[in-house]
């Protein structure tokens, strides 16, 4: 869908390389005339016709090849919106008119300089373009990845047809080795799918019927008829796009600055190079070096250093995050990670897979008895664990339930018949005025080992208990056990109660428990937190979005709600808490290097336009030195690659 | 409210990033743009009878060209 970014880039470097090299093939003798004294000890061609052949060769350089640069520099003094070509097309055609004055014996001749400039500057151009193609090189393969065609069943036969074309419920034939065109539910076939471009897993994820297959991703071994379910603007990549593409858009606080003075930045530096012309004319009454001063000033200063220094950190940055999985979505939060002293978690979803199952059941009824009238009321709720419970049960037919409720953060209530059902935690219990005291210990006994444990209560009686256990990711040990040797403040912040979790927080090395938390006052739970230092919240559930917003920064789990992904400041496409230590790495490096780049761009203004301002530079120089600033910055911003996040 | 989203050609330095935003920003309506130079595009906040064409006026002012608009 974004084919056209690359071929613009291609040819934005493209015409930067033609112009390049036909403004040094005219250039090249422009300074083998000037250098020729210098260089062979005589002139090559004598004056005043030196400064003929120079002003013809310099013409085409300056308003042919130079064309762009002139026009778009000159509308900025009748727009007043200047921009730094502006400040070369000044430079250039004020040194290109001394070429005719020198002719009536005025002044030195800068014509040569003028298309010595010119060349310099396209070079810089060039190389610069070219650096800025590498730096979101990353970010354009992302953008690009979208399928092309699709291959799809209509009438009974396979047709290859556009994307565009691919409308809901078409069925998609994925060979091996074909990239699966949209997002869908597999209806036939077994497969492995490569996903690594979208979440950054590595291992290839096995499909079978009724698996969702996400857009772009790519077919492995075997063949996969797909219905599609999502297309355009509503797949999974289309929105991975969007928030890198916000991503790019949103401003870093450090930026601010730069921004400001590169908004001034022109029109302050043309005030400038009058001021030092006038200076040099009036005091030390000499037309020529004051020229030369007032083209050097304009030459040298560099508006695209300080500008582009943060842009391209972030580019190259939020590239190798996407690489990984890690979507960055706010700029900001790349500067605020480094001040992050405590990592506050959800648990499940977020520590755990959030997949929870049945574990055990301890009833003093039928433990069948016991499901059918548990599972017909979580039937009618959402949570995992209510679905835990209704797959365990795995019935044919439901009770009818009547006055069905939810207590949120507690559980369910309803009625069966004439009797009161009512399932849910401890709160539940004790809200209702149930006593829960002949399964206590049992309770105790399933929570200490991180089972969550169901209450089921016919009559305000316990009947039974249903305990759930929800696995721990693969990855949560490793990813929190180097959390903490790195020296956050860890913390699990969870509804479900203290025992539960601080069995669950030990498995995974977590010492700080905030147990029984209802989902609203999650958000109020992280601003407490905040009170001794700038927290980082991970979460994956819609209960979780307040408190993800509330944190310094939020990280969300991709594989979560769509409303937690919407308040995240960081989204995790895969879901593993390496992730978390990924993001913290690859922030902390990307906001050291805009550091760096900002520090050598204001320094090189600094010290660079005084030096011209005194008459110490040579126009040549000036702008050879401007040209290699910018391109520092973004070469700079590319050695980020080298930076360690895994 | 809305979210636009732009493509802008003809952008080659970081002045004239700024130049389009300063300029987006003040057609009435416009609630915010951020200009990213690397991507080419524009994010602008507006209200949502906005006319389009003042925002491609605005763009042109600058001596650039809005190629797309999202």
């Amino acid at each position: 869908m974004n084919g056209e970014n690359n071929s613009n880039d291609d040819s934005e470097i493209g015409s930067w390389k033609k112009k390049l090299i036909w403004s040094w093939i005219l250039t090249i003798p422009i300074a083998l005339i000037m250098l020729s004294e210098r260089l062979f000890g005589f002139e090559l061609i004598e004056m005043p016709y030196s400064v003929i052949v120079m002003l013809v060769l310099g013409f085409p350089v300056l308003f042919i090849f130079g064309y762009d640069t002139i026009k778009s520099g000159l509308r900025g003094f009748f727009t007043f919106y200047f921009n730094m070509d502006s400040l070369i097309a000044l430079g250039t055609i004020v040194a290109y008119i001394t070429g005719f004055l020198s002719l009536f014996d005025f002044i030195a001749d800068y014509s040569g300089v003028a298309a010595m400039i010119m060349a310099f500057f396209t070079t810089g151009k060039y190389v610069e373009a070219k650096a800025r193609g590498r730096a979101s090189a990353e970010i354009m393969k992302l953008l690009q990845l979208g399928a092309k065609s699709s291959i799809v069943i209509r009438n009974g036969k396979e047709i290859e047809i556009p994307i565009d074309e691919v409308v809901v419920g078409d069925v998609m034939v994925v060979k091996p080795g074909d990239k699966i065109s949209t997002d869908g539910v597999v209806v036939k076939g077994e497969s492995s799918v490569d996903e690594s471009m979208v979440t950054g897993e590595s291992l290839p994820v096995d499909k079978k019927k009724n698996s969702l297959v996400i857009g772009a991703t790519i077919n492995q071994d075997g063949i996969l008829y797909v219905k599609a379910t999502k297309i355009g603007k509503d797949t999974f990549l289309a929105h991975i796009i969007d928030l890198v593409e916000e991503a790019q858009g949103s401003k870093i606080p450090i930026q601010k600055l730069a921004d400001k003075i590169t908004s001034v930045f022109v029109p302050s530096i043309i005030i400038l190079s009058i001021l030092a012309f006038l200076n040099w004319l009036i005091i030390f009454r000499d037309l020529s070096r004051a020229i030369g001063v007032a083209v050097s000033v304009l030459v040298i200063a560099c508006p695209c250093a300080l500008g582009l220094a943060t842009p391209t950190a972030l580019m190259v940055g939020s590239g190798m995050g996407a690489k990984r999985g890690i979507l960055v979505r706010k700029g900001e939060a790349i500067q605020t990670m480094k001040e992050i002293k405590t990592v506050v978690f959800d648990k499940t979803g977020t520590i755990t897979k959030g997949k929870p199952e049945v574990t055990d059941i301890y009833s003093k009824i039928k433990e069948d008895k016991l499901l059918e009238i548990a599972a017909s009321l979580e039937k009618l709720s959402l949570h995992p664990i209510a679905h835990a419970i209704v797959v365990k049960a795995n019935l044919k037919k439901y009770r009818k339930v009547t006055g069905f409720s939810v207590v949120r953060g507690k559980g369910v209530i309803g009625k069966i018949g004439s009797k009161e059902i009512a399932i849910g935690n401890r709160a539940l219990m004790n809200d209702r005025k149930i006593k829960y005291s002949d399964f206590n210990s049992q309770i105790e006994t399933f929570e200490n080992s991180g089972k969550t444990v169901m209450i089921v209560s016919e009559d305000k009686k316990v009947i039974g208990v249903i305990a759930v256990a929800d696995a721990v990711k693969d990855d949560s040990v490793e990813a929190i056990q180097r959390l903490n040797s790195l020296g956050y403040r860890t913390v699990m912040l969870t509804g479900d109660n203290e025992r539960t979790a601080r069995a669950i927080a030990s498995q995974v090395g977590i010492k700080e428990v905030i147990a029984n938390v209802l989902p609203e006052d999650k958000a109020k739970k992280v601003e407490e937190l905040q009170k001794e230092g700038f927290v980082a919240f991970i979460g994956d559930g819609i209960n979780d979005a307040p408190a993800l917003k509330q944190s310094n920064v939020g990280i969300a789990m991709g594989t979560g709600t769509d409303i937690a992904i919407e308040a995240g400041d960081i989204v995790l496409a895969k879901g593993s808490l390496l992730g978390v230590v990924q993001s913290i790495n690859l922030s902390k490096a990307t906001f050291r290097k805009i550091k760096q780049n900002l520090f050598w761009a204001f320094a090189y203004n600094i010290v660079a336009i005084p030096l011209a301002v005194f008459g110490l530079l040579h126009p040549v120089i000036a702008e050879i030195a401007m040209a290699l600033s910018s391109i520092s910055v973004v070469t700079n911003a590319n050695l980020l690659r080298r930076a360690r996040v895994d | 409210m809305k979210k636009l989203k732009i493509s802008i050609e003809g952008m080659h330095c970081a002045s004239c990033a700024s130049n389009v935003e300063k300029s987006v920003s003040k057609v009435s309506g416009v609630k915010s743009c951020s200009v990213s130079l690397m991507l080419k595009k524009g994010n602008i906040e507006c209200e949502d009878k906005i006319n389009i064409e003042d925002i491609k006026k605005a763009v042109a002012k600058t001596g650039y060209k809005v190629v797309k608009v999202e």
